[in-house]
């Protein structure tokens, strides 16, 4: 079975722009799944499986923070890699997500060519 | 701290990596604009260290341009999908924003973004605020970026 990622950013606009990106940086992932936010996430990592989830953090109802303090707490799901996708580019948001154990932060905006050479060197 | 050049190149950043829009700067408007007509405009605040906002405004011919280069597609009508890419656009400048901010000691939050269209609206966000509003251009037209900040 091919990899699955999940992209979890309350825009639209953002989830379309980083699948097509996934696409154009080479990153064959046999399915791309959508979330608007960390709770809408968390509710599809209850039935489905994925090998990478891509997150916003700055969302409502459950940003991209509070998403990773409560994944790291359920079995099953709390080895799946984060990583985070964000404008907020300052030190100490990503420094926390790094801390609750993202693995990697990319900023918005971005380029394929930046989603490769993340996303690649983790899976 | 300069924020007229920030927001240039925070523009110019994103229309270049994401958008794939050719966009040049104009002199920033010697009066502040806060009536719109047929526009579609996306604001994000921020609060903290400073309050004010970040906005961008553009008539809908503009949006509907600048949301079809950024989604790789035709677009027809302003729609869900419109706004979404303006607030996003929005967003994007309110992190480069931020960032120059944060350096400078003000640490800011961010809203989450939010938008408006209408055929006629008007925006009076920060009272007293600092503001500097900056005009680019593309082939579909011209569209505004401000700022207001305003020590908290």
């Amino acid at each position: 079975m091919g990899k699955r990622v999940l992209v979890i950013d309350d825009s639209s606009t953002m989830r379309k722009i980083v699948s097509r990106s996934l696409r154009q940086a080479g990153l064959d992932f046999d399915k791309i799944l959508e979330a608007g936010d960390g709770q809408e996430a968390l509710d599809l990592l209850a039935k489905e499986n994925v090998d990478l989830i891509l997150s916003d953090i700055n969302m409502p109802n459950m940003d991209g923070i509070e998403f990773l303090r409560q994944k790291k707490e359920i079995d099953g799901i709390k080895n799946i890699p984060v990583v985070m996708i964000t404008t907020e580019g300052g030190a100490d948001i990503i420094g926390e997500a790094k801390e609750l154990g993202a693995a990697g932060s990319i900023k918005k905006p971005f380029t394929p060519d930046k989603i490769n050479e993340v996303i690649g060197g983790i899976l | 701290m300069n924020l007229l050049q920030s927001i240039t190149d925070a523009t110019n950043e994103i229309f270049e990596t994401m958008i794939m829009l050719d966009i040049t700067a104009g002199d920033p408007l010697e009066k502040s604009v806060n009536s719109f007509k047929c526009s579609v405009s996306g604001v994000i605040g921020l609060a903290g260290a400073c309050k004010g906002m970040i906005a961008i405004h553009t008539p809908d011919t503009v949006a509907k341009a600048i949301t079809g280069s950024f989604l790789g597609m035709e677009v027809e009508e302003v729609d869900d999908d419109v706004t979404d890419a303006i607030g996003e656009l929005a967003n994007m400048l309110g992190g480069s924003i931020k960032i120059v901010l944060d350096s400078a000691g003000k640490d800011v939050t961010l809203s989450i973004p939010s938008c408006i269209h209408g055929e006629e609206y008007s925006m009076d966000c920060v009272a007293d605020a600092d503001w500097v509003v900056v005009p680019f251009t593309i082939d579909a037209g011209q569209f505004l970026v401000e700022l207001q900040i305003k020590n908290s």
